[in-house]
């Protein structure tokens, strides 16, 4: 049971900073990217390379993992410069998919569909954090800082330069605002995070493949950021908290046949997400609109 | 022009075979109150997204004291001195008031504004003064979105005032307003006008552009017709007939 | 032989997704609403005729039905939960959230109560027969390509004609309108997710009795629908349904260089293309950034 538990919250706070990282371009920029679990599986792929072929250094392997994924970005900073609202989504629909199907066909980068097998142990600078209670630290720290780090650019000028391009573009630019710079400043963050998420998530599985980044896994980080509530700095938390906690409550329900639970939960997933969109579509953690 | 600090030369847009804007001339004066004035499609905004870069001109000449800014980035020329307000205000609505205004002062994209806290400080003085000024204040911590109609108003003057921009682009600034806060706008704008600020400013309102204005240049259909005091241009009856929509021959 | 068999096949998928496409244009050209869940229509409609066809009832019933439940569940979703949230809001983001729960809620259902796996009816129409040496082709092949000519030339005939129909085509043309006028658009965006959704029926029905539907089939029709729509110009029918031809005949074709996997991803690289550097579509007019 420990272990169970251990594991769960090991991965809620590795999810965790992958919904934190998806809200920057959400929640902040206005960036409606449908294509995060592409970043976090290069991020995957990258660190655990890196574990295989060099040291399994947690540390290296992140920078590693965010650099890759930073760098890659910029196939998505690409199409949010050119597009917006509708167009972009499909740009980032496309991204996704075109991800996925070199994902399963770069056999000596990805393993292909049978993955990275055999991810060693981690260490950090020499220590070994394998055990689960050391790698959990291990994912809190990167949690924490991360949002720390979010919290503190969020409320600076950056984070207000991004609030004012999504809330009004053309206006953001007629006050001086560099809005091409900061939307691929904003996306390079952003998915570097989910780069270094993915690093963490692959030494956590030890084996890796491509069902974990496919388009499902961006519509469910999707939904717990906008559940949770976006452009805040909690609301993602509380998604991921919500929606991962969610097959585990569903499995102590007793009338679902246990094969089920996995189309119950999407079903759940999906009427939340249908019916927060129509009564609360500023998400669970936001403050309530004041209408006059 | 002596004087000059903006000129538009020849400066023509056409979409999709309608000439928006045809071969116009204009010069903003420095210190001089221009309005714009002409019937509802005339071009007015169109002739401010094309001198801030917000659309690219198919031919013409705009130049910023002496330097030609056509072709720029709007972020580009607005860091040059020329700020915009736009017709439906575009506010960042999810933001506070404060920072709808602070925002404004802050031009770098990287991580970190350059200056350090002593800057920001300095940045967050301005910004309190700008709000006290435009009397919103006590609504610093309320979101744009939450605002009544003359509070966004004043919140849009505000996002430029602070900038201390040497060129003004108002368009109808002050439409809807109801007397009281109109006559407040109108004595802000006096304020900046006497501090060095050059407006140019659409407005449909005849009341206001008598009060305000030192020249007017008169459009219709991407043309500008006329350009004077505004005594001769509001006396002259074609100019009026075509400006409260007579039928034209 | 082999190249001219996958292009007659892929000429079968490419007009059933031009037609599905075609609804899904007309449906964002009218209202603006990113209707994702129009492949759950896709599916719901396909399940529909199966099921009835199932139960004992005669083909042409159960295609009514398939068509009533698509018609149903798109005017449905605009009712109760497009319009309630452009009613506030209204950013496009909400609304594509909510569909993608909705397809969400869909599927999963089907799963639920019909099984994951693929459903189909058997019928002698697919029994194909050899029609030049080494080509062979079904019934089907021949009721596809005359059901989608014929459905699109009645909507197209629909939007030229009737009063109606041209003022959903100003909507498109003109998405301003919308708001300026005002009056009459909720008819008119019911009526543009009564037909859009109608378009997918064909699709359904000869699928479900070709290869069979499965519960997460809205998926791939809905990406299809979407680049189909982008890449023919968002708001054009005839680019949509263009592109969704080519698209259908591309994913064929490349099979016989390529493996099959690719062709997926062959589709969706044109899509990339095209919003990175035409994104005004084949058709349409130039996008306002």
């Amino acid at each position: 049971m420990t272990a169970y538990l251990l594991n769960l919250a090991t991965l809620a706070t590795i999810f965790g900073i992958l919904a934190a990282s998806l809200n920057v371009l959400i929640g902040y920029a206005g960036i409606f990217s449908v294509a995060h679990a592409v970043f976090f599986g290069v991020g995957a792929y990258a660190g655990a390379q890196v574990a295989l072929n060099l040291v399994p250094d947690v540390l290296l392997a992140s920078l590693a993992g965010g650099l890759l994924s930073g760098l890659l970005s910029l196939c998505l900073a690409l199409p949010a410069l050119r597009v917006r609202g509708e167009y972009f989504v499909a740009a980032s629909l496309g991204l996704q998919m075109l991800a996925v199907t070199v994902f399963s066909e770069a056999h000596s980068l990805t393993g292909g569909h049978g993955g990275l097998v055999g991810i060693p142990p981690a260490s950090l600078l020499g220590i070994d954090v394998s055990s689960p209670w050391r790698f959990l630290a291990v994912c809190v720290g990167a949690l924490t800082l991360s949002l720390v780090s979010i919290a503190i650019l969020m409320r600076g000028g950056f984070g207000r330069g991004l609030m004012a391009i999504r809330d009004s573009e053309s206006a953001a630019e007629a006050l001086g605002k560099n809005v091409p710079a900061l939307k691929t400043i904003a996306v390079a963050i952003g998915c570097s995070l989910a780069g270094v998420a993915g690093t963490l998530f692959a030494f956590q599985l030890a084996f890796i493949n491509v069902e974990s980044f496919t388009l499902e896994q961006s519509v469910l980080l999707m939904a717990m950021v906008i559940i949770g509530g976006a452009g805040t700095l909690l609301g993602p938390l509380v998604g991921t908290l919500l929606l991962l906690l969610l097959p585990a409550v569903l499995s102590f329900i007793p009338f679902i046949p246990a094969t089920e639970i996995g189309t119950v939960q999407q079903l759940v997933y999906g009427l939340a997400m249908t019916l927060l969109m129509i009564f609360r579509p500023a998400g669970l953690a936001a403050p309530s609109t004041g209408r006059r | 022009m002596p004087g000059s600090l903006l000129s538009v030369r020849g400066l023509s847009k056409e979409f999709g075979g309608v000439k928006a804007i045809q071969s116009v001339d204009m010069d903003l004066v420095e210190g001089v109150v221009t309005a714009l004035v002409g019937p509802n499609g005339a071009g007015k905004t169109t002739l401010f997204n094309l001198i801030c870069g917000h659309i690219s001109p198919d031919a013409g000449e705009v130049q910023l004291a002496g330097r030609p800014i056509r072709g720029e980035r709007p972020h580009t020329i607005a860091r040059l001195g020329i700020a915009r307000s736009f017709q439906d205000l575009r506010l960042f609505g999810r933001m506070s008031v404060r920072d709808n205004v602070l925002s404004a002062l802050e031009p770098t994209a990287w991580l970190w504004q350059p200056g350090g806290r002593r800057a920001a400080r300095a940045r967050l003085h301005k910004t309190e003064a700008a709000l006290e000024r435009t009397g919103l204040s006590a609504l610093a911590g309320a979101r744009a979105v939450d605002l009544s109609y003359a509070e966004t108003k004043f919140l849009s003057l505000a996002r430029i005032l602070v900038t201390e921009a040497r060129i003004w682009l108002l368009d109808e600034p002050a439409s809807g307003l109801d007397p009281v806060s109109r006559a407040r706008f109108v004595a802000l704008l006096k304020e900046a006008v006497a501090a060095g600020v050059t407006v140019c400013l659409i407005e449909h309102n005849l009341d206001i552009v008598t009060e305000l204005a030192d020249r007017i240049a008169f459009l219709d259909r991407g043309r500008k017709l006329a350009e004077g005091e505004p005594a001769a241009i509001l006396r002259d009856p074609e100019l009026i007939g075509i400006y409260f929509g007579e039928p034209r021959r | 032989m082999l190249i001219l068999q996958l292009l007659a096949s892929g000429i079968q998928t490419g007009v059933l997704y031009g037609l599905t496409a075609a609804g899904f244009a007309l449906i964002f050209g009218a209202t603006r609403v990113f209707h994702v869940a129009h492949g759950a229509t896709f599916v719901l409609a396909g399940y529909a005729f199966v099921l009835g066809a199932q139960a004992g009832l005669p083909w042409p019933v159960s295609c009514l039905l398939a068509l009533v439940v698509a018609i149903g569940f798109g005017l449905f979703m605009d009712a109760f939960v497009y319009r309630p949230i452009q009613r506030h809001e209204g950013a496009f983001f909400t609304v594509f959230v909510a569909a993608f729960g909705a397809s969400l809620v869909v599927q999963n259902l089907i799963q639920f109560c019909v099984g994951r796996g693929s459903v189909s009816v058997s019928t002698p129409l697919t029994r194909a027969s050899e029609i030049l040496p080494g080509l062979y082709v079904a019934p089907v092949f021949w009721i596809a390509i005359g059901v989608a000519v014929a459905l699109f030339a009645l909507v197209t005939m629909f939007l030229d004609r009737t009063d109606a129909g041209v003022a959903l085509r100003g909507l498109s043309e003109n998405p301003e309108l919308l708001r300026a006028f005002g009056l009459s658009s909720r008819r008119l965006s019911a009526l543009a997710f009564g037909i859009g959704s109608a378009m997918t029926v064909p699709g359904a029905i000869l699928t479900a009795a070709t290869s069979g539907i499965e519960p997460a089939a809205g998926a791939h029709v809905v990406l299809i629908s979407l680049a189909a729509a982008v890449v023919g110009g968002i708001g054009s029918l005839r680019g949509a349904a263009l592109a969704g031809l080519l698209l259908g005949i591309t994913e064929n074709l490349i099979i016989a260089v390529l493996d099959t996997q690719w062709s997926e991803a062959a589709g969706f690289l044109v899509l990339f293309a095209f919003i990175l550097f035409r994104p005004s579509g084949l058709f349409g007019q130039a996008v306002r950034r």
